[in-house]
């Protein structure tokens, strides 16, 4: 048995909480070609791999207690990252606090980027941070589209990791035309010859598992490649696993194909239900495959944290908003703008609430630039990151139609009113700094001054071709 | 150090002027401006002029100043363009004032023009969000309209401020406004017409928010030394306040007042030598009917967290006590963003000369005026008292 230098450390997962059923979508397409998909997960109209993949990996590193300045190696998987060119890591990089020293490498091109990025991070004798997260498209009538869905994982792996991987196997053999997406289309494309794609999907599975040292009858959960809740089932064969394991580590039928995010967030699923001997099976087209099979001893189970609930049900009519088919994009009239350069520079305020403390009178300013608010000292200021909870003091809900140029479009997606404010997130010292936000995931009239919010990171707007990431806010239950 | 006088005012109509440019509605305040002086006043005697201006929409965004002024055939006159968002002209009177009390001028005009109303619908909102804080307000998807619903939504909740007292300011506002033959939204409306309208930014409906106006307003402002040559019938500027603030709400010390407009006030009553209790009438900046509840507080008109009480009770009507926005404000009389300050000094010159109508307020003798840039990023305060020159 091969020894590999790391195991998993934390686990976290994220599938955006927006859901549509299989039924309504049928209503919709007039059809629905998605086999074993009963409803599937869809990005808010602010979400992307990036934003997702954030989530997912905040959780993994607040699971683990894991200080993002601790991170050695931060690798990024998905086939949909939303630019084609520019390394999105550094971004996400700055959004969890990794050393910029840290090495960086973004896999893609495949739904086994998420099980290849796990992989390298498995070989890897430092700690690596794997993050995988997707969120494919396909034209309105393909099954790639019906099956389309969301979500992100994430992996802290370091050699104290407590669940190991015991050993990795690889096969490729070349497969054009299953799954593709053309240079500057965003949406999937296949041939669509079923014998062709499942003898490709079948082959490739099975000379890797030819090469991986494990008991089949042993797995109690195989997390395998989904691009709908069908296909993980015809990998039975090759990998030589009982369905019942299959069925313990997919969640396809849920949230849809998630593509390079498929596998590792099936896995990261069967990890925080408990499960010990465990198969994780990518697969892409083109082909290749990956494959790992992990153990652990009893005792030994990775903390998790798994954002992964559907909250919110959309109708057809919502998802089409969302997905940005009925809306016309920005008015041409302008709007309101921040240069990529000014943004630049307020991007560890933006991400990780960077507020200072006053070296004259001590008072928390946010953002921390120009004179101090409270003492109007130009000062130096001492820096510290504000947690991301805080309690609303303002808001209003900007009625359709009403939204600011650059957001027309997002409001348009929302298909209605959303709600901005102010929010007070506490400081250190007991006292507060107050920013204005975005409000997430909320009906609008539930919200009051007063009310708790946390923070997430979201898309703002894209202009000049460039996304302004930033914080936004979201409702807490309140925990009485 | 000379005292500056108000020797006439006058505006345009107020609305919606497709055949109209800026520049020919400033002519006509200007006209309009002369005319109100008792004596006359030639072209030749003007010495400066400040022009209050935004420029929605763009249009001469370098040099509207001389584009205007020569337009009005002030030919050579030195002139500059002030921009302070909504209170731009306010603070055309106040350098109006500085260039009088310093000497190297004796009457100066202190104007403002906006047109509003010849952009598409896809082009007014930026022009609309131009002077909100662009950084952090504006990147959190906030509307000019939005941030004073932030206000009223802290207001609400920190002084039990309810959403039928912001509808009797516009009821009174219209009521008002109806009785001003300038006034671009000259009717009157019910208090359900008011709460029933179509939210804008909750918790604020349309009749909570000010129109979209074309017009232009124009102060003649004049020197100790030679008020006398133009009126027998002066007014003295014995206040001028103004102050400035963090341009995003987020960045002030407070979310229910205006910090600027307190700071603006107690500049100028100081100045003045007098208090809220002495002020016959105001005119106060409803760009949105929660800004005039908080100017009811920030003028001390009553105790902080009263104002919506305040505009219930009646006593800020035109019979009341204290008559505020008895132009019809903001709302009913309209809002061309550059040149709402100085036509709040046409409606002071009108009442304090008497010539207010049916709107006239019974023998005022002193009135204050409130002009505030963008949601109290800047602020002017002026009191004007009739008086006898050189007193």
């Amino acid at each position: 048995m091969t020894e590999y230098p790391s195991g998993i450390a934390a686990v976290g997962g994220y599938v955006p909480a927006l859901r549509i059923t299989s039924e309504e979508l049928a209503d919709g397409w007039g059809q629905f070609k998605a086999r074993g998909v009963s409803e599937k997960a869809v990005p808010d109209a602010d979400e992307d791999a990036v934003t997702m993949g954030y989530e997912a990996a905040k959780r993994a590193l607040d699971a683990g207690g894991v200080d993002g300045e601790t991170i050695d190696e931060l690798l990024f998987a998905s086939t949909t990252p939303p630019v084609a060119e520019e390394d999105l890591t550094s971004h996400l990089g700055t959004m969890l606090a990794v050393p910029d020293e840290a090495t960086r490498m973004t896999v893609t091109a495949s739904t086994a980027a998420g099980m290849q990025a796990f992989a390298h991070g498995i070989r890897s004798d430092g700690r690596t941070l794997v993050i995988a997260s997707d969120c494919p498209r396909g034209e309105p009538e393909t099954a790639l589209e019906h099956a389309a869905g969301a979500g992100a994982a994430a992996y802290v792996l370091d050699p104290a990791g407590a669940l190991s991987v015991t050993d990795i196997a690889e096969s490729s053999s070349p497969y054009p035309g299953t799954r593709f997406r053309e240079t500057g289309s965003e949406t999937l494309d296949s041939l669509d010859v079923t014998p062709y794609e499942r003898t490709s999907y079948a082959e490739l599975l099975s000379k890797a598992a030819e090469r991986l040292e494990y008991d089949p009858g042993r797995v109690e959960g195989a997390a395998v490649q989904a691009s709908d809740g069908a296909q993980p089932y015809r990998a039975a064969g090759p990998l030589g696993v009982e369905r019942t394991a299959i069925g313990a580590a997919t969640i396809a039928d849920e949230i849809g194909d998630a593509g390079a995010a498929s596998v590792p967030l099936a896995l990261a699923t069967a990890i925080d239900d408990g499960l010990e001997t465990l198969l994780a099976a990518g697969y892409g087209s083109g082909a290749t495959a990956t494959l790992a099979h992990l153990e652990r001893s009893e005792s030994e189970q990775p903390p998790s944290s798994l954002a992964i609930a559907g909250e919110q049900y959309l109708s057809f009519a919502e998802y089409i908003r969302r997905r940005g088919d009925v809306t016309s994009g920005a008015p041409e009239g302008g709007g309101g703008y921040v240069s990529v350069p000014t943004w630049e520079r307020s991007m560890t305020q933006r991400y990780r609430l960077q507020a200072g403390h006053c070296s004259e009178c001590a008072a928390l300013n946010f953002p921390p630039t120009g004179a101090c608010s409270s003492c109007r000292s130009l000062v130096e200021y001492d820096r510290v990151e504000l947690p991301f909870e805080g309690v609303v003091e303002a808001l209003s809900v900007i009625s359709q139609g009403g939204a600011p140029p650059e957001f027309a479009e997002m409001q348009a997606k929302y298909g209605g009113s959303y709600t901005t404010g102010i929010v007070a997130f506490e400081g250190p010292a007991g006292d507060s700094a107050s920013a204005p936000v975005l409000v997430v995931g909320t009906d609008n009239d539930d919200l009051t001054v007063g009310d708790p919010v946390e923070a997430t990171i979201r898309r703002i707007y894209t202009q000049e071709g460039v996304t302004r990431y930033g914080i936004k806010v979201r409702p807490i239950e309140n925990n009485p | 150090m000379r005292d500056a006088y108000l020797i006439g005012a006058g505006q345009s109509d107020f609305g919606a002027f497709p055949d109209e440019s800026y520049r020919s509605l400033f002519a006509t305040a200007f006209e309009n401006a002369a005319d109100s002086v008792p004596a006359g006043i030639d072209r030749e005697a003007i010495d400066e002029a400040y022009i209050g201006m935004v420029s929605i929409g763009g249009r001469q965004i370098g040099l509207p100043a001389p584009a205007v002024v020569e337009h009005a055939g002030l030919h050579g006159v030195p002139c500059t363009r002030l921009e302070n968002a909504c209170a731009a002209s306010g603070y055309s009177i106040r350098q109006a004032i500085q260039a009088v009390r310093s000497g190297m001028a004796d009457v100066v005009v202190a104007g403002g023009t906006e047109v509003m109303n010849d952009v598409s619908s896809e082009t007014l909102p930026y022009w609309l969000g131009v002077s909100g804080e662009m950084e952090w307000e504006r990147m959190a998807g906030t509307t000019f309209a939005g941030v004073y619903a932030q206000i009223a939504s802290a207001h609400m909740a920190e002084y039990g401020t309810e959403r039928e007292q912001l509808s009797h300011v516009a009821v009174k506002s219209h009521k008002h406004g109806a009785m001003n033959p300038h006034a671009q939204l000259g009717f009157e409306c019910s208090l359900d017409d008011a709460e029933n309208a179509q939210v804008v930014a909750h918790p604020l409906t349309l009749y909570h928010c000010c129109p979209t106006t074309d017009g232009a307003a124009v102060s003649l402002i004049a020197s100790e030394d030679v008020a006398a040559e133009y009126t027998d019938d002066p007014i003295r500027i014995t206040g001028a306040g103004a102050a400035s603030d963090g341009v995003g709400l987020f960045q002030r010390d407070s979310y229910t007042n205006l910090p600027a407009a307190s700071t603006a006030a107690d500049r100028a009553y100081e100045m003045a030598g007098v208090g809220p209790a002495d002020i016959d009438f105001a005119e106060v900046h409803d760009c949105f009917s929660i800004a005039e509840i908080m100017a009811y507080e920030d003028l001390g008109f009553c105790d902080r967290g009263e104002g919506g009480t305040l505009a219930e009770s009646g006593e800020t009507a035109l019979d009341g006590r204290l008559p505020v926005n008895t132009s019809g404000g903001l709302k009913s009389k309209g809002h061309p963003i550059g040149a709402t300050g100085a036509s709040q000094a046409v409606e002071v010159f009108k009442q304090l000369t008497h010539q207010a109508g049916d709107r006239q307020v019974p023998d005022p003798q002193r009135g204050l005026a409130h002009n505030v840039g963008g949601s109290g990023g800047a602020v002017t305060v002026h009191i004007f008292e009739r008086a006898e020159v050189g007193r």
